[in-house]
């Protein structure tokens, strides 16, 4: 009885020792889809964290581009159907465009 | 190019579109007429761009033209796998047939041209034929579409005239 009553204890206490760290585990990076549909970038705005993904899909029939002035956030042109992926890196707010079509604008913030 | 030619010219262009407007002139276009008219419509933009592409010195007026044939040919692929999967043909019709006869005399005036008097007059023009393109989608295309994937197309496709003729005012206000 005593020996169980020791190995419960002992569970417990490992338990209480991980508990801790599994709460402060960081959560999976996550992908965010911004459809490009229609001349516009789907959603305008698009809040991520730093390491997330972000993928701009185009649903148009002729390419896009993405630019912005953030490190690495510029496609070469996305073909009708294709998509490009970029990993978010620093904080911050970037407004970006089609270099192609300069009417469509959109902003990524990521934190 | 003359003033007066050029001038010519824009309201022959608005007269076609006019004519598709008009209920008395003509009745409205039924499904195959209206693919038709959007393959006519992309097919001398595209025609005018190449040339453009071709004969003019300016890389402004060089990226724009490229720009036109890339969008104008996706939009056309973009319809012809749709009329496909329809399974319509697109058909003539008077306004079909102007386009193609308004893109072909286009053409032919711009051939006799060059330098900032070719870029101006191709300029010019794409201001006038995107401004009709859209009246014609809003008057008489998205209106009388029939099938609702033709008119979604049509309806999602307008975007990118109205990117296309901004960017052309653009141009134009530099060559003034």
């Amino acid at each position: 009885m005593a020996f169980l009553l020791k190995r419960a204890g002992c569970a417990l206490a490992l338990l209480a020792a991980l508990a801790p760290a599994a709460q402060a585990a960081p959560a999976a990076p996550a992908v965010h889809t911004i459809l490009i549909d229609g001349m516009r970038f789907i959603p305008q705005t698009v809040e991520v964290k730093a390491g997330d993904t972000v993928v701009w899909r185009n649903k148009d029939p002729f390419p896009h581009t993405v630019m912005a002035a953030a490190p690495g956030l510029a496609s070469p042109p996305i073909a009708a159907g294709a998509s490009w992926r970029y990993k978010a890196a620093r904080a911050g707010a970037y407004p970006y465009l089609c270099t192609l079509h300069s009417t469509m604008t959109a902003t990524l913030v990521v934190k | 190019m003359s003033k007066f030619t050029h001038k010519l010219l824009c309201a022959a262009i608005t007269g076609a579109f006019a004519l598709a407007g008009s209920a008395q002139a003509q009745t409205a276009p039924d499904d195959a007429q209206i693919a038709g008219i959007v393959v006519a419509a992309n097919t001398v933009d595209i025609n005018a761009g190449q040339l453009a592409e071709k004969m003019s010195k300016d890389a402004g007026v060089k990226s724009f033209a490229r720009q036109m044939v890339t969008d104008h040919t996706g939009v056309n692929k973009q319809a012809s796998a749709l009329v496909k999967k329809l399974k319509v043909t697109p058909a003539d019709s008077d306004l079909s047939k102007s386009l193609k006869t308004g893109g072909d005399a286009n053409l032919a005036k711009l051939r006799t041209l060059k330098g900032k008097d070719f870029d101006k007059a191709y300029v010019d023009h794409e201001v006038a034929y995107h401004q009709s393109v859209i009246d014609a989608l809003d008057k008489t295309l998205i209106p009388n579409a029939k099938n609702a994937e033709l008119k979604d197309t049509l309806v999602k496709t307008r975007p990118a005239f109205v990117a296309h003729l901004e960017h052309a005012k653009q141009l134009q206000s530099t060559m003034k």
